[in-house]
Formats: C-alpha cells, sequence, structure tokens
C-alpha cells in the first residue's frame, strides 16, 4: 500500500517537472501552456494527496478552468504565436543569464529546505469544509472581503484599460 | 527525506523554472506563464508548511485559497495590459517595448 502511495507521489512529481520544463523550454506558446497545464494538474494531484480534496479541486477549477482559458486568449488577441517571435534564436549569454538567475535561489533556498527540515506528519488530516468556512467567515474576515473588493477592482481596472481609445493627436 | 521537504523542494523547484522562464523568454505572454508557475509554487509551499506540521490546517488552506484568487485577478489584469501594449506596439516582444530608442 505505501509503494502505491509512492508511486502516485513521483507520477505527480513526474508531471510537474515535464510540464515546468515544457512551459520554459518550448518554442510554441501554445505548447507551453499545454505545459503549464500539465504541471497545474500535478500540483492539483499534490494538493488531494496532502488530503486537501477542497483546495485541489479549487485549482483545477480557477487555474485550468479559467487562468489558462486566459492565458490561451491573450497568445490569440496578441498573435504572439504566429509572428514566430518565439521561435528567433537567443543568444546563448540570454540562456546564462537566464540559468545564473534561476540557479541563485535554488542553491540558497535549497540548502535551507533541507538543513533546518522541521519533523513532518506522515498522514495529514482532512479539514471539514464546514470549518473551513466558519474559519474564513469569524476570524479571518477581512482577507476574504479584500480578496473579494481586490477583484472587483481588478476586473473593472481590466475592462478600463481593454476599453481605451487611442487619443486624437 | 521527510514528505515536508521533498514538497518544499518541488516548490522551490517551481519557483526557479519560472524565475528562469520570466529571465529567457522573448514575448510577454510567455513571461506571464513563468510568473504563474511562481505562484504555483507559492501556494505549493504554503500548503506543505500547514498540512505537515502541526499547524492548524485551515490557515494553509486559506492561504492557498487567497494566492489563487490573487491568480486570478492579475491574470485579468495581464490581459488587459496585453491587449493594450499589443494594440499601441503592434507586438509584444519584450525587447521592441521602447518608444525612445537611440
Amino acid at each position: 500500500m505505501e509503494n502505491l502511495a509512492y508511486i502516485v507521489l513521483f507520477g505527480h512529481i513526474g508531471f510537474i517537472l515535464v510540464g515546468g520544463f515544457m512551459t520554459v523550454l518550448a518554442e510554441s506558446l501554445v505548447r507551453a501552456l499545454l505545459g503549464l497545464i500539465m504541471t497545474l494538474f500535478g500540483v492539483a494531484g499534490l494538493y488531494f494527496l496532502m488530503a486537501a480534496p477542497f483546495i485541489g479541486l479549487m485549482q483545477i477549477l480557477i487555474y485550468v478552468g479559467a487562468v489558462s482559458v486566459l492565458i490561451f486568449f491573450a497568445i490569440m488577441l496578441t498573435q504572439a504565436w504566429s509572428g514566430g517571435d518565439e521561435a528567433k534564436p537567443r543568444s546563448a549569454k540570454t540562456f546564462i543569464y537566464a540559468i545564473m538567475g534561476a540557479l541563485a535561489p535554488a542553491v540558497f533556498l535549497g540548502m535551507a529546505v533541507i538543513r533546518t527540515a522541521p519533523p513532518s506528519i506522515f498522514t495529514p488530516e482532512e479539514t471539514e469544509i464546514k470549518a473551513l468556512g466558519q474559519f474564513l467567515l469569524e476570524p479571518y474576515i477581512l482577507p476574504f472581503e479584500l480578496i473579494s473588493l481586490l477583484l472587483t477592482i481588478a476586473m473593472a481596472g481590466a475592462v478600463i484599460l481593454g476599453f481605451e481609445r487611442r487619443k486624437q493627436r | 527525506m521527510s514528505p515536508m521537504t521533498m514538497y518544499q523542494l518541488i516548490a522551490l523547484f517551481l519557483l526557479c523554472i519560472g524565475l528562469f522562464g520570466v529571465m529567457y523568454r522573448r514575448t510577454l505572454v510567455g513571461m506571464i506563464l513563468g510568473i504563474e508557475l511562481m505562484l504555483n509554487g507559492a501556494g505549493l509551499s504554503i500548503m506543505a508548511s500547514a498540512q505537515l506540521t502541526p499547524t492548524p490546517n485551515e490557515i494553509g488552506q486559506i492561504g492557498t485559497l487567497l494566492v489563487m484568487g490573487i491568480a486570478a485577478a492579475e491574470a485579468t489584469l495581464l490581459l488587459a495590459i496585453l491587449l493594450v501594449v499589443s494594440k499601441r506596439f503592434k507586438s509584444v516582444e519584450a525587447a521592441k517595448l521602447t518608444t525612445m530608442r537611440g
């Protein structure tokens, strides 16, 4: 039984690794978006494994359902795929700088994670959704209201930006 | 290796590959993909540190949910900004977005 759990865990980790590399290295942006969706599903699977099915479902609903569709609209509307901007050869300097920039936090934070790891629980408990709702509406009502305000303002701002007219010269 | 360390290392991988993507991609759309990866890493890290330690579970779950809400708001705004940029510059390549090139 434990072996099966490890197989599932490493399956999801493999999904995340392959999807992540596909996201940053694929030449076509649509393929990169597919890699991102793969990663999102892998992360959702990890949430399920951590006994948080509600958040896993929210991940699939919000990220896979909404955010990736938005990004696909961005790809279509800006014609980022047909111009072939992504496919142009990059200089080796860019690659080296990007690798260096990504490796710096990896080394330091990785060392911190490995050396100061707290003891962890092997079988996390599941929280009732009722308890989550109570938590959200009693002690943490301010962040809840603020996030709704943030969403409203972001939507309104997006609409205003989208309808902006060129000024007459 | 404890499960906590493993989850945190995956979150760290997502952060680093997101950073790499932001620096390596040419267009703004590709950079958005990198930002989404980084936000996912943040959510995973918050969730793992609440579920796998004696911390109350609700904090981690609500924190991850808030990260998702912020990501949704951010994606909406980025779509609008990309539309404006592509209308004005006819391109979303990051190196071309200059109005005062010498």
